[in-house]
This record gives structure tokens, sequence and C-alpha cells, in this order.
């Protein structure tokens, strides 16, 4: 259906990252190049969240702007009014577009770009939870597309608690190895098919963006909710681990790319 | 921001790296808190609190409401900051509305929990009269007055504060047949229900310099740094919400490392700042 | 015009692609005069052109449209609503385009590109005023309820002919669009019925099962830019932004007339042209049905 216009077959990706319980894994798609006009783009879906990143530039300063040595980067999040099951207005996320901001900047060379502004804009075609860390690896490879100097990608995940009694009366998520197993498709992706609505059931979330080439580097880390220390660091655990898988998955969509540009 | 010479740069570091800041500090030591409360007679509670130079407000005011259809148990709580143009030259204009968009959702992940609403610091049920028709929505304003560094946690406090400051009416409800109309409620004027704060939890930010963290930065301080992490932490020592800002990439074990060092923390905040809010409360009841 | 006369000195030396940028005019006039364009079309034809229906499934009908580059997603929410008193029995279309900052370098956030509103009226003014949806098939209950049906439609790549492309998602996303089930409950409003209890709660059902949308005609677009003599179908956005004049035919599926909008420019279209662009477009509709035809038949495959 859409992927069949807006992807080309060989740049399908789809990710695995463990058998799930309950149902199939979500479908998993990263593509670069989706938006011609731009000089960078990638369009991700990860279960029902559907996210397109065009980058703009190295361009021009806005006139306003005082002159700076180093590069300037700005970040916008937008929804369409369709991306929510109750029709919205299609506004801007403040919020999204400066924890985008501040996810990205660690990870860009910003010295490469002098004097010029980097305009990386992100449109949610269509939410279905997850949405602030796909946009951020999408974004990521939008940049990467765009030939933006990096120290490396960044890949974004996040994890929610649910606690007793809730949709799948796990407990606590982490505890056993059910729930692990649960989890890591979850980290990705919001769970099968019940999606979005599961956000709202949330006890808990975690949200690391992290580069992860030599060391691990975390760019990102955001938590809310109440945690006690071991459980932090088990969902760090986990979310590290599953940035490293998403990693690799987006190093190898640019690989493909690449050697299908070549042909 | 500041501006800094190359020579006060230096010295800053080298003073974080001895241990020994530049206004006589140790790396975890916090500058003195004053906290005052109930200085707004209008609102349902308020306090300001001062960290050093850095001087913020909180209010609370209590209103009633309609629960969402999600939540009908609960009450609604909004924080939203504001920066004054007098404490600092760059909150002029729209120069704020980004650091005050910032810290209203850092507020909002440290103080409202999980989107469920368990975790949160503020209970949210204590807020509800009729499930599903009627609750409190309390509007907790933030004001910064003047600004030198840990906005955040000075934020935090001043937030706790004016909770415990709050008294909220209490609502009798009219016993009425219809379950589709809107309940009548009264409103008493004499008794007043003391909000209870201790779960309300405390934000420590510690601050990277160089290879060290420090608590309580001032702006110097902070124009220095590569990257902060602001945690918040309850009573029970459990991590509430935490938001990283700066650029700069953390490697995980230090994260961990500064988590654990924010809860240790944490703990003399929570005992020092809950015996200034006593205090406080002891001297308004005098005057 | 001693600068053509560099610029066509020069041709012979430059590269192509400087060529390009320092004469842009020059360089699409050279290849005019070769019967082609820079992308390797004759002159009167148009870009690849797919379709694919249900791309999005928050929405109760939607559609994405791709001519080449230019990609536009369009979906439709349908929501109840009181009718009007001067028309009882019909329901409503609302219909917006929007131009987000992804689409192209000219838009940034906050300052909406200048090109949306037009396209949002020319859309709204052919899809309502050529009777393809009869608005009394959006009523529910004469009086008391009707759809509301909002049709959004986003560009997601700009790259000329931006108004042939809307439409077409607009018009796909009408045919892949299914009316949900509603009843009415106790209290006399009408509440739309979700999936799982539409076999149980066999109440009231207004509408008994998803219904499809009976368009009685379908229309369809062709955006032509006149230059000089020549008449270019279906134009990039650098031709766009190279030679201005264009003119836009909307032709239904019997071939008629719908509407037709040449917003001025340098060039004075004479009757000729326009019958031209008129009998371009007339082969253009038919490749359109077959495309739209192909991608509903592909739906029901699935």
């Amino acid at each position: 259906m859409f992927c069949s216009t807006i992807l080309t077959p060989h740049a399908l990706i789809h990710l695995h990252l463990l058998p799930s319980l309950q149902a199939p894994a979500p479908r998993k798609i990263l593509r670069t190049g989706a938006v011609n006009s731009a000089s960078g783009s990638a369009y991700a879906e990860f279960g029902n969240t559907k996210v397109i990143v065009s980058v703009f530039g190295p361009r021009e300063s806005k006139k306003a702007m005082m002159y700076s040595d180093v590069g300037r980067l700005n970040c916008n999040v937008s929804y369409t009014t369709f991306a929510t099951p109750v029709r919205g207005q299609g506004s801007d996320s403040k919020e999204f577009s400066s924890i985008l901001h501040k996810a990205l900047e660690g990870a860009i060379i910003l010295d490469s770009f002098p004097k010029t502004t980097v305009d990386v804009f992100a449109l949610v075609l269509e939410s279905g939870g997850s949405d602030l860390p796909v946009v951020i690896s999408c974004a990521s490879l939008a940049l990467a597309d765009a030939g933006i100097m990096m120290y490396d990608l960044v890949a974004s995940v996040s994890v929610l608690k649910i606690g007793l009694g809730l949709p799948f009366g796990l407990g606590y998520a982490f505890q056993s190895l059910e729930a692990r197993q649960f989890w890591i498709p979850e980290v990705s992706s919001v769970v099968h098919g019940v999606s979005g609505e599961e956000e709202s059931y949330q006890d808990g979330s975690l949200m690391i963006t992290c580069m992860h080439l030599l060391v691990m580097r975390i760019t990102q880390l955001t938590i809310t909710g109440e945690w006690s220390t071991p459980k932090i660091h088990e969902a760090m655990e986990l979310c590290l681990d599953a940035c490293s898988k998403l990693g690799k998955i987006m190093r190898l969509c640019l690989k493909e790319t690449a050697s299908a540009s070549q042909e | 921001m500041v501006g800094l010479s190359v020579g006060e740069k230096h010295f800053i570091q080298g003073g974080i790296a001895q241990d020994l800041r530049s206004d006589g500090r140790k790396r975890l030591t916090y500058r003195p808190i004053s906290v005052e409360t109930g200085i707004i007679p209008q609102a349902n509670g308020s306090a300001r609190v001062k960290l050093g130079a850095t001087d913020v407000i909180a209010s609370v005011k209590a209103e009633l409401g309609k629960p969402s259809p999600f939540q009908p148990d609960r009450g609604k709580v909004a924080i939203y900051v504001d920066c004054s143009p007098t404490a600092a030259p760059i909150f002029e204009g729209r120069g704020g509305e980004e650091l005050s968009a910032e810290l209203s959702a850092a507020l909002q992940r440290s103080l409202l929990g999980g989107k469920s609403g368990t975790g949160a610091g503020i209970d949210l049920s204590s807020l509800s009269i009729v499930e599903g028709k009627i609750c409190w929505d309390l509007y907790i304003d933030g004001l910064v007055v003047s600004s030198d560094g840990n906005l955040l946690d000075a934020l935090g406090a001043a937030i706790k504060a004016a909770l415990s400051n709050t008294g909220i009416p209490k609502v009798n409800v009219a016993a009425s047949a219809s379950s589709d109309e809107q309940p009548e409620v009264d409103i008493s004027d004499e008794e007043y229900l003391q909000f209870d704060t201790s779960g309300v939890p405390v934000i420590v930010t510690l601050t990277k310099v160089g290879r060290h963290y420090i608590v309580d930065a001032t702006s110097e301080e902070e124009s220095q740094m590569s990257s902060a992490l602001s945690v918040s932490i309850n009573r029970l020592g459990r991590i509430c919400g935490l938001t990283k800002r700066g650029g700069a990439g953390l490697d995980p074990s230090v994260i961990l490392d500064m988590t654990s060092v924010a809860k240790h923390v944490s703990e003399q905040l929570l005992n020092n700042l809950e015996s200034e809010i006593s205090a406080a409360e002891a001297c308004e009841e005098e005057s | 015009m001693s600068s053509t006369n560099t610029s066509s000195d020069l041709s012979s030396e430059m590269e192509v692609d400087a060529f390009r940028r320092l004469f842009p005019l020059r360089f699409h006039e050279r290849h005019l005069l070769e019967s082609i364009r820079p992308d390797a079309r004759p002159l009167g034809k148009a870009r690849d052109t797919s379709l694919a229906l249900g791309a999005v499934a928050s929405a109760h009908g939607s559609a994405l449209a791709k001519i080449g580059c230019t990609t536009m997603l369009a979906a439709i929410k349908m929501e109840v609503m009181t009718p009007t008193t001067e028309s009882p029995d019909e329901g409503c279309i609302v219909i917006d385009f929007h131009m987000p900052p992804i689409c192209s370098p000219i838009v940034r956030p906050g300052r909406p590109a200048e090109a949306a509103p037009v396209v949002s009226k020319q859309l709204s003014d052919t899809i309502l005023s050529s009777g393809m949806i009869d608005l009394k098939e959006l009523s529910l209950v004469s009086g008391k309820a009707a759809w509301m049906a909002y049709l959004d439609i986003y560009c997601l790549d700009a790259d000329g002919a931006l108004f042939d492309a809307a439409l077409l998602s607009a018009v796909a996303a009408f045919s892949h669009l299914e009316i949900p089930v509603v009843s009415l409950n106790d209290d006399g409003r009408v509440v739309v019925v979700s999936e799982e209890d539409a076999g149980k709660l066999e109440k009231e059902a207004v509408n008994k099962e998803k219904r499809k949308l009976k368009l009685s005609t379908i229309s369809f677009s062709l955006t032509c830019i006149l230059h000089k003599n020549y008449i270019l179908a279906d134009p990039t956005a650098e031709e766009e932004s190279i030679m201005e004049t264009l003119m836009t035919v909307v032709l239904d599926s019997s071939f008629q007339l719908v509407s037709l909008y040449k917003p001025g420019g340098p060039v004075l279209a004479c009757t000729s042209a326009i019958q031209d662009c008129v009998a371009l477009t007339r082969q253009r509709v038919k490749e359109l049905q077959k495309i739209l035809n192909e991608a509903i038949s592909d739906m029901e495959v699935d």
C-alpha cells in the first residue's frame, strides 16, 4: 500500500528486533531520500507511527541573526491534522522541537558550517506512539542523507513502565523475562496494534538518544514517572541495547541507499 | 550570556577541579536557601525562594473544573513558568520564551509523573470531588524574578513550598438524583484542607564542568557547562523525573553515577528545605 | 542582447550544470528547440504518476498521489454535525491544503507558503462546484445530523504542478472513503459505532454498514506552461520558476470543462493555445482514470 509507491523495494528494511509474544512485530521501515526538493530527507514507519523529516541547508541564516562562527541548527516538529484519532489542529509541537534540537546538536559538527543554518523539519503523518524517538532517529538519517557532518548517527528509543492491573497485567514490565521480551519490540515502536492508547496508560517513560560508534554517548535523556534506581539501570540497559541495534539498522539503510545510487 | 575572559573561565574551571568554587563552596554544597511563604494573598498558596542571587516566586491557584474523560477520578494540574524581563537582559522581548517553555516542560516532567498520573509528586486523586464531574484544577505559576543560575532547582523548591502553603477550600456536594446533571457544590469559606506535600520531590541539577559535576551552579558556572542533568527525587529516594540539558553526550555510566550523587544530595536538600518551609510558615502565622 | 551572445559563446565551453544555473532560460529554450525537456520528456507528456489508497490508517479515507517528485497525501476524517437550517438535509465538506516546511526550501515554519491558500481555494471551488459529491448523500437524519467531511491535503514534496497532484489525491481519497456506521443512542444523539460493537449493537443503525460515497463525476486536471509558442504539460518546479505563464484545465470524466485557470503571466494565450491545452488535458484525463481504476482494484485485491 503506502510503501509500494513511496518506497523502493531495495531500500525496504524490516527490523525484527525480537519476535514478539502476541502479534506479528509491527512493520518497520526506514528509508532516506523521501523528499526530492530537500537537501536530505528520510521516512520512517514504526508500526502506525509515520514520520517524514527534511533537512535544508546549510543555508544563509536569517538576516536578524548575529554573526556566529559555528553553524546553527533549527528544528521544527509538526503534526498533520489527521495524525491523531481526534482531528487536531495540525499544530507545531514546541516541546518536541526543543527536545529534537537538544538530541541532535551534540552529534552535529557545527564548526563545519560557520555562519549558516541547517534546518531540520519533521512532519508526523500519523501518530501511533513513540513519536519523538522515531522523529529523532529519522532526523539523524536525514542529516546523514544531506551530507551534514556528524560525529555519529543518533538513535533514539523509549520504554514505558506499566503498573499492575493494566492492559497486560505484567506488573513492573521489566521484572520478568517475559516482560523483557514483550518490551523489546515495544522499545522502538508501540505495543502491537494498541499503540497510542497504550501511552495514555503508562506510569512512566524513559527516552534515550545516543550515539554508538566507538563509545556510547547519551545526547538526550528524559524520564517521567516514579522510578527506583535499579529499574532505571535496567531500563537504560534495555534502551541502550535497542539503540545500538537500531543504529546498526540505520547504518545498513544508508549503505543500501549509497550502493543503490552507485549502480 | 555572561561575558567572561579566558582568565576568569580558567579560574572557575580550576576552582571546580580543586573542589573550591569561586564563592568558597565545595562542589556539592548548595547556596543558603531562604523561603518565605504566603506572599500573595489572593492565591491559595504561594512562596518565594531565594538561592543566592536567584530569586523565584511560585503561586498556586485552585479552581473548580471538569476532569478529563480519560481520568475521571483525578484533578488536573497546569504548570507554567514565566521569566521576568527584569531578571536578566536576555529575557527582554521574546527572549525568555524559550527558557520559560523549557523550564515549564521540565517541571511538568518532574512533578506530574507518567501520563496515567501515577508516580506524580502531586497526588492528583486527592483533587477529585465528584468522579467524572467536578475536580480541582491547580494552576501553578512560577515567576523568575532574578536569575543567577540553577533556576530549575529553585522553582522546584518554590513550588514545593507553595504547595505546602496551599489550603484548598472544603467542598460540600449537594446530593443530586440525576446522574446527568452537574451536581451543585458549596465552597466553604472557613474550612481549608491542607495539601499533602510529603510526596512532592525536590529537583537536584548536577552541572558538568570539565570532568567534575557541581550542584547549584551560578550563571557564571553555568556558562562553562558541557551538560547538565536535572533529577527530581522524592522522600523515598525514588527518581520522579529526569531532564538532560546541554548538547554534549554523556557516557551511560556517568549518568548513573550522577543520579546516585543527586540522590545523596537530595536528602540533605529535602531536610534543609522542609525545615526552612516549616520555619517560614511559623513566621507567617506569628505575623 | 550582448548577454545572450556571450552565453551562447560560453555554452560550448561550459559544463552543463553551470550553464543551467547561470542561464536557466537559455538552457530550457535550447531544449525546447529540440522538442525535448531537460528530464527527457516530450513537451506534451506528463511525468510518471502513481497512486496508493489507504495510506493513513487513522483516517476514514486517504490516498497518496505522486506525479514525478511532487507528492501529496490526502486524508478525510468524518465527523457528525448538526446541519444548517438553510440546508437541513445536506452534509458539508471542508477542504484544506497545507504546505508544511518539509515540502520545499522556500517554506519556513510560522510563515505559510504563498501558494497554499491559492491551491486551497482552487481545490474547494473545483470539488464543491463540479457536483462531484452530492451533499445530500452526507445527510444522516434530516435537520438533526449530517456528516462533516474534513479533507486535508498535505504536500510532502513540492516539485511543480501542485494543483494537479492535490486534486488527484483528493479525488482518490474520496473514492477510498468509507462512511462509518452510526446509530442513535438513547438521547437521540448520533454516535459512531466502533467496529467491535457493530455486530452486537443493532439498535437503530442509521446506515447499516460501511458504505462508499457515490461520486457522480470525477474531475482531473492538467497544468501546462505557455512559453512563446510552446506548451509544456505538467511542469516541474524549476520550469515553473523560469517560465511563468501557467494554465490549468480541469475536465470531468465526460471531458466537459469544469474549470479553466490562467492567472495572468507574460504570455497571452490565443484560442488555439487554449484548445491545445484542453486536448492535452483530455489525453491526461484518460491516463489518470486508468491509474485511479487500477489503484482501486489493487486495493480490493488486498
